[in-house]
């Protein structure tokens, strides 16, 4: 089953193509890596599939359904975006694992939060820390469990693991891959790393100058490319 | 109160220009257009509450209130350059907040609708109000960029428009609302010396 389909995308921002005949569909549970040069429109991308952009042109669909036709609340719970740079908003960092079920109206699952602490190796009285006491890696650890407690049926990462180091790297691809596991979550990431993309991508998507590079399995990519398009 | 006395006063104002300059403030040009609209009103205006104050007619007295929530919405929309319909906005606010609290001095009889009465407390409603309106706009629109981040990553959640916004909005208007309390708890000592000495 496609739970996402995109068709003929063009996106024209102040008379300049960003992106340019975009058409690619992901299967439910697809993990789906996304590189290409900066400027290439991968973020672009990521925030027309968020309905923070519209394209100019084509249609995107989710299960069978326009993007447009859904509210952005509706959509953004299901389909969840993380930036590259984690932002913790209020004070603590409680204050942003709760945000999820202020959101949906639930009552907070402790049992949930700490079963996600504890899979990124982070203790349990993290939440009364200040998320200025927090390092980056600590942060983005944080601003992903946030995300993932919304229950998003696709999640879109967007460079969440350039500015840390290979511990904390692993740390959130472990966390990633055991969401899907788990839960059968959709996964599109958009990486430099191409080591990343092989640990993580089934499919690859790679954008040159907005346009499809590159759309295939990922293996096939790296035999043909090797390693040099990072 | 001699003319050279009234001439000698506006030096005051001409050490305040002088202090903006030195410090690189920029507020000459508000200081001096802000200092001459006062000059200017005040000197029509004593003509015009006379005539006001003698005619005792409500259409005529309504039709002031309405002039002086009008000015006090341009100016307030002004800090707020940038928001749609800052005009409308803040002629709406500050038109509720005069009649809400006008209608409630009127209807629990503490005041009779002269212009003797009315224009007074209005002037000091719509005055408070331009206030709290002019720094409710400053503030949300610093809020929205310096915060910009905090309201995407929210949306991002699936948290609709009002809900990312709601801890800045609900700050600006504490910040907003600063200078009322601050004049409430100054009131008796204060505030109302002020007023009745001038």
């Amino acid at each position: 089953m496609n739970i996402l389909e995109c068709s003929s995308i063009q996106l024209i921002k102040n008379e300049q193509t960003i992106l340019n005949n975009i058409s690619f569909t992901v299967k439910k549970g697809d993990s789906v890596g996304i590189m290409g040069p900066s400027g290439s429109g991968k973020s672009s991308l990521f925030r027309l599939l968020n309905l923070l952009m519209s394209p100019s042109t084509g249609e995107i669909l989710y299960r069978d359904k326009n993007l447009q036709e859904y509210t952005p609340t509706q959509l953004r719970r299901s389909i969840g975006y993380i930036l590259q740079k984690p932002y913790l908003f209020g004070t603590t960092v409680q204050e942003n694992l709760m945000y999820p079920y202020q959101l949906s109206g639930k009552k907070p699952d402790f049992t949930e939060i700490n079963s996600y602490l504890e899979q990124v190796k982070l203790a349990k009285n993290i939440l009364e820390k200040k998320n200025t006491a927090l390092s980056g890696g600590e942060q983005q650890r944080i601003a992903l469990i946030r995300s993932l407690l919304i229950r998003p049926e696709i999640i879109l990462l967007d460079e969440v693991t350039a500015a840390l180091d290979e511990e904390n790297t692993l740390l959130i691809e472990e966390l990633i891959a055991h969401e899907q596991r788990q839960h059968n979550v959709t996964l599109l990431f958009i990486t430099h790393n191409a080591q990343q993309a092989k640990r993580l991508a089934q499919r690859l998507l790679y954008l040159e100058a907005g346009s499809i590079g590159y759309l295939g399995p990922a293996s096939d990519f790296f035999k043909d490319k090797g390693d040099h398009h990072e | 109160m001699s003319n050279l006395s009234l001439a000698l006063t506006f030096s005051l104002v001409l050490i305040a220009l002088g202090l903006s300059y030195k410090e690189k403030l920029g507020l000459e040009k508000d200081m001096l257009i802000g200092s001459l609209r006062a000059v200017v009103q005040l000197t029509f205006i004593g003509f015009i509450l006379k005539f006001v104050f003698n005619l005792d007619n409500i259409i005529f007295t309504s039709l002031i209130l309405i002039i002086m929530v009008y000015n006090a919405s341009t100016v307030a929309a002004k800090r707020g350059a940038g928001i749609e319909q800052a005009l409308l906005i803040s002629f709406a606010s500050i038109l509720s907040g005069l009649v809400i609290t006008l209608g409630g001095l009127l209807a629990f009889g503490a005041i009779t609708y002269q212009p003797s009465q009315v224009i007074p407390i209005s002037g000091m409603v719509v005055g408070n109000s331009m206030v709290a309106t002019s720094l409710l706009f400053k503030t949300l629109l610093n809020h929205f960029q310096t915060k910009r981040e905090e309201v995407e990553v929210k949306l991002c959640l699936g948290a609709t428009s009002k809900e990312a916004s709601r801890s800045l909005i609900r700050d600006s208007i504490k910040t907003a609302m600063l200078p009322t309390f601050d004049s409430m708890k100054t009131l008796g000592i204060v505030q109302l010396p002020g007023i009745k000495g001038g």
